[in-house]
């Protein structure tokens, strides 16, 4: 045909127009992960996005790349149908071998430094001011920073995760409370400990997670930047109710943060609905099991706040 | 197209043309492969032995103050030994001095035997068990395991010398007799990273 | 042009045929021949598989809607338990030793394995361990629910209180397999070692072989660590030692680093045989040279030796210290090299050639690409702070499965619509195998890529019931899954029917050039009159080098244009 013989002569042409096609789509692609996410609300979810916006762009130029011309090898390659004749005998091509060892390997390079970075300066981020710069792990005691701030001057506020709930704990206001409540752009310290067996403590919104462990008490930090109400979620599986080990944080301005502090310690303690339990109650009272053996679900904590009947989050 | 390549595997097929029915013994290479990966199961074990103390805030269970040494050292002295008795076994073997492989090799059956009950002894006479801590776990685990690979060496020994009796037994070769003297001093070697780790490193 | 050889003079077997209809009885003994074996390990595994699938059908039931509303809780952790545990020990691994099992002996020029006695207990392991996990389900208490790490403390917490309990079965087995896969890996890698044929060398070996060698190697050098940390952790659950449990000093992270010790480069022995099956099917279907063949070849033990050091991977969100999760960070992101280098290769084998779209290419390709995307999404795991945010959400599930499924089944499938003339003189149905394939590629990608956009928005893996906003993903992952189920219908009626009844297969249906190809399909009980000797790699098509050195009376076939 007329218009492959255009083409056929004029391969380079073509091959760059593909290219630039892989290449809009892919940064395309690369601005849409955005949308993938949760909303942004902490100052390492935008460094993460903007992380795995680059690996997306990276990534489906490789994926459009190779799919492509597989596909079109696939397509217009075919064998005719009655030549049984081989193809040409080529095996090999040590420039072409070279180019896709290096290049890979310096796209890695890029990515692994890129990810490095940005591990880094998660330790770092703070509206606070100016941290100790240095690898930070989840197992680093709280970092006093150089300007003095109200949140450095708080204890860590305690998360204990037990089968199956969560508990958070305000030890200079002594309040506990089923739902974690943080100042908004204020460097929040936590101190993670579980009772029985590993959990994880995983807010999707603010992009951070950490395996609790039983018998070490983690301490673990990060910047809420956005007001609203969020979904925390038990990551590493610890059972049979694992799935409804979940509870909320709720990330308000500093006056709302002390209202609620002062109004849930006024509240005197009582105990807080618990999914886990109240499923395990109605399963027992069935008299057909229709499960095997489980572990019992601790006690619902009794804490001075609750607010599980609150469905809503974003 | 190369013709000389042709030339040679022409002059190859031919030479093993006559060597073709016969299958090569490769029961040593694979014996060999088998300890190595058997290894890897003690040095993870040496690996979680070194964890564990460096990690430890108390290290002996309670009341314990550290292992006697001069038993087992007698032991260890017992079983390294025993790798040149069994050396010497083979040795005759090889000379086809049957009556000197089997004193030899019976001698180390008996040196291996002292060793597990000298190990039955000291395990009789500690204060603490299996489940004291992570350092009764890891005692035993170590010492446990190694010990039934001392056992499977003389038992594995004691099968080679009732075959020593089978007439031309060793017509196909001493597969069996090396192979189970290989084993004995891996087991050896074993023990010897072990005593250092376990009573030697305070 | 010239062609590649066409069939080298038949060599005629005295033995009866053994793929007749009436010799299946063989395939329930205890046969030392290394094909029957090769075959019982696949088919075994495929039960296993159909079983597995079976109860990933039932976990995307519940995961239709948002409630634990089809089984109870501790059923579906028994499932997602299971489901893991049999694919990984009663599927890939078994299958996969069945196929190198079945073609490597030949492929090398052998008789047999090594040792034929020992491949046959290795064998009949398999089932027995299979029937006591099958068993696992009916004791009290259920089979393990403890996810197929089986970390502890959950899996230390038998609720029960029972000796003889799931995790307790679970353990035993999973140690049997450890024997059963030890033995094997010695058996192959003394057999690929010592038993070529006069004339190959490294670089004359097929791929596939050296892919096999590398993945028996991780299994004889990895293993043994997952021994180890399932023996402590079998004597903390029977007999109370405190290895991994924390209320009495122990340290349950350490078991996670046995774990993840042997279990990542575990993935990469699943991996390379199905790199040695595309190695293999590309350039029969295309009718060309694998390209860049040595360092395809090489690239393999790279892969192998890579592996050994990125385990901590799995643990970035574990109580690990940034500098050990910056090392293996680096550590993971360069095995992508070796792997990229292999894709491309095959890209550059396929592209220009004469394509045939077969099933085993159709599955070859279909495989590829998704392997491609798998790899993609493997990456972005690599790195640190992205994984912080998916680590143990649907977006790894997502990204195994396109490597499990997309990859590796696919790879199977190919595999076996290749090979499947020579095991059974038989030839299967083209019409069915591209049914097959359609049906496979649409459900594996509408299952698993729905995974990938709700790990990204917090949907955490191994739930019995999940946030209502992650609904819309999961109703399209379980259609696909559905989809999937149904998709090895047209597999089981072409392969059951075919090897009934199918027209018989000629020595070299494919035209493909390697020594299986030169021995009548099935081939004898002793592979071959005479051990040919060799002189070329098994990629010369478009040349005329000859695979084997023939009688010098016989010329050379290859001689004519």
């Amino acid at each position: 045909m007329y218009i492959r013989r255009w083409f056929k002569k004029r391969w380079i042409v073509v091959i760059i127009g593909l290219a630039i096609a892989d290449i809009l789509v892919s940064v395309w692609l690369g601005q849409q992960s955005y949308r993938w996410f949760p909303p942004q609300a902490s100052a390492e979810s935008m460094l993460i996005d903007d992380l795995f916006s680059i690996m997306t762009t990276i990534g489906s130029l490789i994926f459009f790349g190779v799919t492509g011309t597989l596909l079109y090898s696939m397509i217009f390659q075919r064998a005719p149908k009655y030549d049984t004749s081989d193809g040409p005998p080529i095996e090999g091509n040590l420039k072409l071998e070279v180019i896709w060892t290096v290049v890979p390997a310096l796209v890695i390079v890029g990515i692994a430094f890129a990810s490095y970075q940005t591990y880094d300066r998660m330790a770092v981020l703070g509206t606070i001011g100016p941290k100790a710069m240095g690898m930070q792990s989840a197992n680093a005691a709280p970092v006093e920073a150089p300007v003095a701030a109200p949140a450095a001057a708080n204890d860590p506020i305690e998360v204990h995760a037990r089968q199956w709930a969560w508990e958070f704990y305000y030890p200079q206001q002594q309040v506990s409370s089923t739902e974690l409540h943080l100042p908004i752009d204020q460097r929040a310290l936590l101190r993670l400990s579980s009772e029985d067996v590993l959990h994880g403590f995983y807010v999707p919104a603010f992009r951070i997670k950490q395996d609790i462990i039983p018998g070490r008490e983690i301490d673990f930090e990060f910047t809420p930047i956005r007001e609203g109400r969020y979904r925390v979620r038990d990551s590493d599986y610890s059972g049979t109710y694992f799935a409804a080990n979940q509870s909320f944080v709720v990330v308000e301005s500093a006056d709302d943060y002390q209202d609620w502090l002062t109004m849930a310690a006024a509240q005197s303690p009582t105990s807080a609905p618990n999914r886990a339990y109240e499923e395990f109650k109605r399963s027992r009272e069935n008299p057909i099991g229709l499960g095997w053996d489980t572990v019992e679900p601790a006690a619902p904590p009794v804490v001075n706040y609750d607010n599980s009947d609150e469905e809503a989050y974003e | 197209m190369s013709t000389a390549n042709l030339d040679s595997a022409l002059n190859t097929k031919a030479a093993v043309h006559g060597a073709e029915h016969e299958e090569e013994d490769h029961r040593m290479f694979g014996f060999i492969v088998f300890l190595i990966s058997e290894s890897v199961i003690f040095i993870s074990f040496f690996v979680g032995y070194i964890v564990y103390k460096l990690s430890a805030t108390d290290w002996y269970p309670a009341g314990f103050e550290g292992l006697e040494v001069r038993e087992p050292f007698i032991n260890t002295v017992v079983l390294v030994s025993s790798s040149f008795v069994i050396y010497f076994a083979e040795r005759y073997l090889h000379r086809e001095n049957l009556w000197g492989f089997r004193i030899f090799w019976f001698l180390t059956m008996a040196m291996g035997g002292y060793f597990l009950v000298g190990q039955a002894v000291e395990w009789m006479n500690l204060p603490f068990g299996f489940t004291d801590g992570v350092f009764g776990g890891t005692f035993y685990l170590l010492t446990g395991f190694h010990g039934l690979h001392v056992l499977t060496g003389v038992l594995l020994q004691g099968v080679m010398l009732g075959r020593s009796f089978i007439p031309d037994n060793y017509e196909g070769g001493e597969y069996g007799v090396n192979a189970t003297s290989i084993f004995w001093h891996f087991v050896d070697v074993i023990w010897i990273v072990l005593f250092i780790l376990i009573y030697v490193w305070r | 042009m010239s062609n590649t050889l066409m069939e080298p003079p038949v060599q005629e077997s005295l033995q009866p045929q053994p793929g007749a209809p009436d010799n299946w009885k063989r395939f329930f003994t205890f046969s030392t021949d290394h094909k029957v074996i090769g075959i019982q390990y696949i088919v075994t595994a495929f039960v296993f598989f159909l079983f597995a699938g079976l109860l990933a059908m039932i976990m995307r039931g519940e995961l239709l809607t948002p409630e634990s509303d089809l089984v109870d809780r501790t059923v579906y952790n028994g499932l997602f338990t299971m489901h893991g545990t049999l694919m990984l020990f009663l599927w890939t691994f078994p299958m996969l030793s069945g196929l190198a099992n079945y073609l490597v002996p030949l492929q090398i020029g052998a008789r047999d394995m090594a040792f034929p006695r020992l491949n046959a207990v290795a064998f009949w392991l398999v089932p027995v361990f299979g029937i006591i996990l099958t068993v696992s389900f009916f004791v009290p208490g259920g089979p393990s629910q403890s996810g197929w790490w089986a970390y502890p403390p959950v899996s230390l917490q038998n609720p029960t209180g029972n000796l003889i309990n799931g995790q307790f079965l679970w353990l035993v087995a999973v140690a049997l397999s450890g024997v059963s896969s030890i033995m094997g890996a010695v058996n192959i890698v003394t057999t690929i070692i010592r038993m070529r044929a006069p004339g190959m060398g490294w670089f004359k070996m097929p791929v596939f072989c050296w892919t096999v060698l590398s993945a028996q190697l991780i299994q004889l050098f990895g293993l043994p660590a997952l021994t180890a940390g399932a023996v402590m952790l079998l004597f903390d659950l029977t007999v109370g030692t405190s290895f991994f449990n924390p209320e009495l000093g122990g340290d349950p992270v350490l078991y996670q680093h046995f774990f993840w010790f042997y279990s990542h480069p575990a993935v990469y022995v699943i991996i390379l045989p199905i790199f040695g099956v595309f190695s293999e099917v590309f350039p029969v279907y295309a009718r060309k040279p694998l390209f860049g063949y040595p360092v395809v070849a090489v690239s393999s033990l790279i892969i192998t030796a890579l592996g050994a050091v990125v385990w901590v991977h799995h643990m970035f969100a574990s109580g690990t210290p940034g500098w050990m999760r910056m090392l293996f960070m680096f550590s993971t992101m360069t095995i992508s090299v070796p792997t990229g280098i292999k894709v491309f290769a095959w890209v550059a084998t396929v592209w220009g050639g004469k394509i045939r779209l077969n099933t085993p290419m159709l599955f070859a390709l279909g495989g590829l690409i998704m392997w491609v995307f798998a790899g993609i999404t493997g990456i972005t795991l690599g790195s640190v702070p992205f994984d912080i945010h998916v680590n143990n959400t649907y977006y790894v599930v997502g990204h195994f499965h396109y490597v499990v499924y997309g990859a590796v089944v696919m790879g199977f499938y190919a595999a076996i619509y290749h090979w499947f003339p020579k095991m059974t003189g038989r030839m299967y149905y083209e019409g069915l195998g591209q049914l097959h394939f359609v049906l496979t590629f649409i459900g594996a990608n509408l299952n698993f890529f729905p995974m990938h956009p709700v790990g990204l928005m917090g949907m955490p893996r191994r739930v019995a019931s999940y946030d209502p906003e992650f609904a819309f993903w999961n109703v399209l992952a379980s259609m696909g899954a559905f989809l999937l189920g149904v998709s090895t219908l047209p597999f089981l009626l072409n392969v059951l029917s075919s090897w009934a009844r199918g027209p018989k297969a000629g020595d070299n249906p494919w035209r493909a050039i390697g020594l299986e190809w030169m021995v009548s399909s099935p081939p004898p009980h002793e592979n071959f009159d005479e051990i040919p000797v060799v002189v070329s790699a098994p990629y010369g098509y478009g040349g005329d080098e000859p695979l084997v050195a023939s009688e010098p009376e016989k010329e050379l076939v290859g001689e004519y244009s």
